[in-house]
């Protein structure tokens, strides 16, 4: 089941040091990336079908071509400020191979005819971005990087500070402008982010860790992965109720079932599957009759009425207590608003309240409809999506497991 | 009171200028580095920020106040944050946290934190700032002595 593109190098020994990457193949698409053009490469990319892995699950190919119609420098943006509640995936790309994310960085850059590339880090991840530094600090010695380089590429690893909003791309563009993290409005068509009104690309690190492969060994190679919508791999991950949790990379469409099982080494203790979060908090739980015929690919989990997000599986046994799962989700969502919005902020905020009466027994049927109410009045009036998605957890649980939730009610 | 950057943190914003279109993205990364010098944020700190990236104090002010790492005031005991979100809820976080709280909460400030992207080793937390995974109440007893 496992298939190793992303983490080919993750197992082998002191893997984010130089010597031993190159070694294992790291740079070394980079003498066939320069023999094409830009707008080559960007092309290999579409018709590879690589989709965005931070959440969205847009075309990376798509959003590369935004950037041609405009002049001026143009900036790559990594982010690396992963926070979604069950995602540890970049993480592992940063300590364990933080060369291939430079060497994708590289090719990117190129593609989209940028010199410089900041990688906006979660400031919690110090650890990490340290051994991050240390491997771009070799790359400038070794000329990949820097002005002897064959491309002009420069890397700038910038530290974030402690907001879950950040990582939503125009709120890291504000953070990285020296600002509030608050997202910006979307503009009425689809344009690329602006960093000090410059056409910025925002991708997330295990997208730019995908672009090595591809661009070596060409987008029919990728495509032999995952399903037609859905191509390649992903660095699918589990944690929760589950005896073995981790990260395993997996071609999209194999049985969510199968790789919670397998991979995930079954329930912890011998217990019966609940449910499961497919991908991260913000995408709706899942009971376990419909996780028996979910995959994990794009268009199964929406169909089923989901969503895929980072692909980071949380898996609930059968004890978990619904409503205090769901009052874990929403503390955090009441945490984490940036508080721009009056219906995001005022709901993420009287949720988690209400969620208390629940957790206690002394809630009533009123309140389950003020909950449901507050749900509506959240999804689809804010200036980003961090707020129906809150709203769509609420309903998810809701349409689920409303009788744990009626139980709860005096 | 006044708040000067080290030699080497004048030679290092001298380099960092470059690596930025305009001075007002260096406002995070000054910041970090004031809370690496002090360990906190002082209002004299956030003056000099201010200075250097040619914005207002308030300004400053503001984007401190905005991050949950950035802090105000100089912390009197060494920090332990426990991540309180769901991976390590179910694995048990609730206990690692009552424990700190009952033995270890006069040498530490023991704090509670959302989602650290560590849920495959929960339950966490940081020590100081490092992570420790799967963490048990021998573990600490044993670390923390
Ligand atoms: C509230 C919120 C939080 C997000 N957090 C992250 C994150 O931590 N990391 C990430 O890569 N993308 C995150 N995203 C998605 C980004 O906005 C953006 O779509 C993504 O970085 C683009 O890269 P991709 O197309 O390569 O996935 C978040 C989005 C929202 C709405
Ligand atoms: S929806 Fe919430 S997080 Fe997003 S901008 Fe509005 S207040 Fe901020």
């Amino acid at each position: 089941m496992i298939k190793k593109i992303v983490s080919k190098n993750f197992d082998i020994k002191d893997s984010f040091k130089i010597d031993v990457a190159l070694k294992n193949e790291r740079y070394s698409s980079l003498a066939s990336v320069f023999e094409k053009t830009p707008l080559e490469i960007t092309e290999i990319i579409t018709l590879s079908g690589l989709r965005g892995k931070g959440g969205g699950g847009a075309s990376a190919g798509c959003k590369w071509s935004l950037l041609d119609e405009y002049s001026g420098t143009k900036y790559l943006v990594v982010n690396a400020d992963e926070s979604e509640p069950g995602t540890f995936k970049d993480r592992r790309i940063l300590s364990h191979d933080p060369h291939l994310l430079i060497e994708g960085i590289i090719a990117t850059c190129y593609a989209i005819k940028s010199h410089i590339s900041y990688i906006y880090v979660r400031g919690e991840y110090e650890e990490f971005s340290d051994i991050l530094q240390i491997a771009i600090d070799e790359a400038y010695d070794r000329d990949y990087l820097g002005k002897n380089a064959k491309y002009l590429v420069d890397i700038v690893v910038h530290r974030g500070a402690g907001a879950y909003i950040c990582g939503e791309k125009s709120a890291l563009i504000e953070s990285l402008e020296g600002n509030r993290g608050y997202p910006r409005l979307k503009p009425n068509k689809i344009s690329p982010e602006m960093f000090f009104g410059d056409a910025t690309l925002v991708n997330n690190v295990e997208t730019i860790a995908s672009v090595p492969y591809i661009l070596k060994n060409g987008a029919k190679a990728y495509r032999k992965y995952g399903t037609p919508d859905s191509p390649g791999t992903m660095l699918f991950s589990v944690s929760g109720n589950v005896n073995t949790p981790g990260i395993y990379e997996v071609p999209f469409g194999v049985s969510m079932l199968e790789y919670i099982n397998k991979l995930g080494g079954g329930i912890k203790g011998g217990k019966k599957l609940k449910a499961v979060i497919p991908g991260g908090a913000s995408t709706p739980v899942l009971p376990a009759d419909i996780v028996k015929y979910s995959s994990l690919d794009y268009e199964n989990l929406r169909d089923n009425g989901s969503a895929l997000g980072t692909g980071g599986m949380i898996v609930l046994d059968e004890d978990v207590c619904m409503v205090k799962a769901l009052k874990n989700l929403l503390r955090f969502y009441h945490h984490e608003s940036c508080g721009q919005c009056t219906p995001c902020r005022e709901g993420t905020s009287w949720s988690d309240k209400i969620l208390d009466k629940f957790v206690d027994k002394t809630a009533t049927q009123k309140d389950l409809d003020i909950l449901r109410s507050i749900s509506i009045s959240m999804n689809g009036k804010t200036i980003c999506v961090f707020a129906p998605a809150a709203s769509s957890v609420i309903d998810g649980f809701l349409k689920h497991f409303e009788s744990e939730f009626l139980e709860c009610i005096q | 009171m006044s708040f000067v950057f080290t030699k080497k943190n004048t030679l290092k914003i001298q380099e960092l200028k470059k690596s930025y279109p305009k001075k007002k993205a260096l406002i995070l990364p000054l910041l970090w580095m004031v809370q690496k010098q002090d360990n906190f944020i002082s209002e004299a700190a956030m003056k000099k920020v201010a200075d250097i990236t040619e914005q207002s104090y308030i300004h400053i002010y503001g984007v401190v106040t905005f991050y949950t790492m950035f802090r105000l005031n100089k912390p009197e005991k060494k920090i332990i944050e426990v991540c309180r979100t769901l991976s390590c809820e179910l694995n048990g976080s609730e206990d690692i946290k009552a424990y700190l709280d009952y033995n270890y909460s006069n040498e530490y400030e023991i704090l509670e934190v959302e989602c650290m992207g560590a849920c495959s080793g929960a339950p966490m937390c940081t020590l100081n700032g490092k992570y420790m995974e799967n963490v048990t109440k021998e573990e600490l007893t044993r670390v923390l002595k």
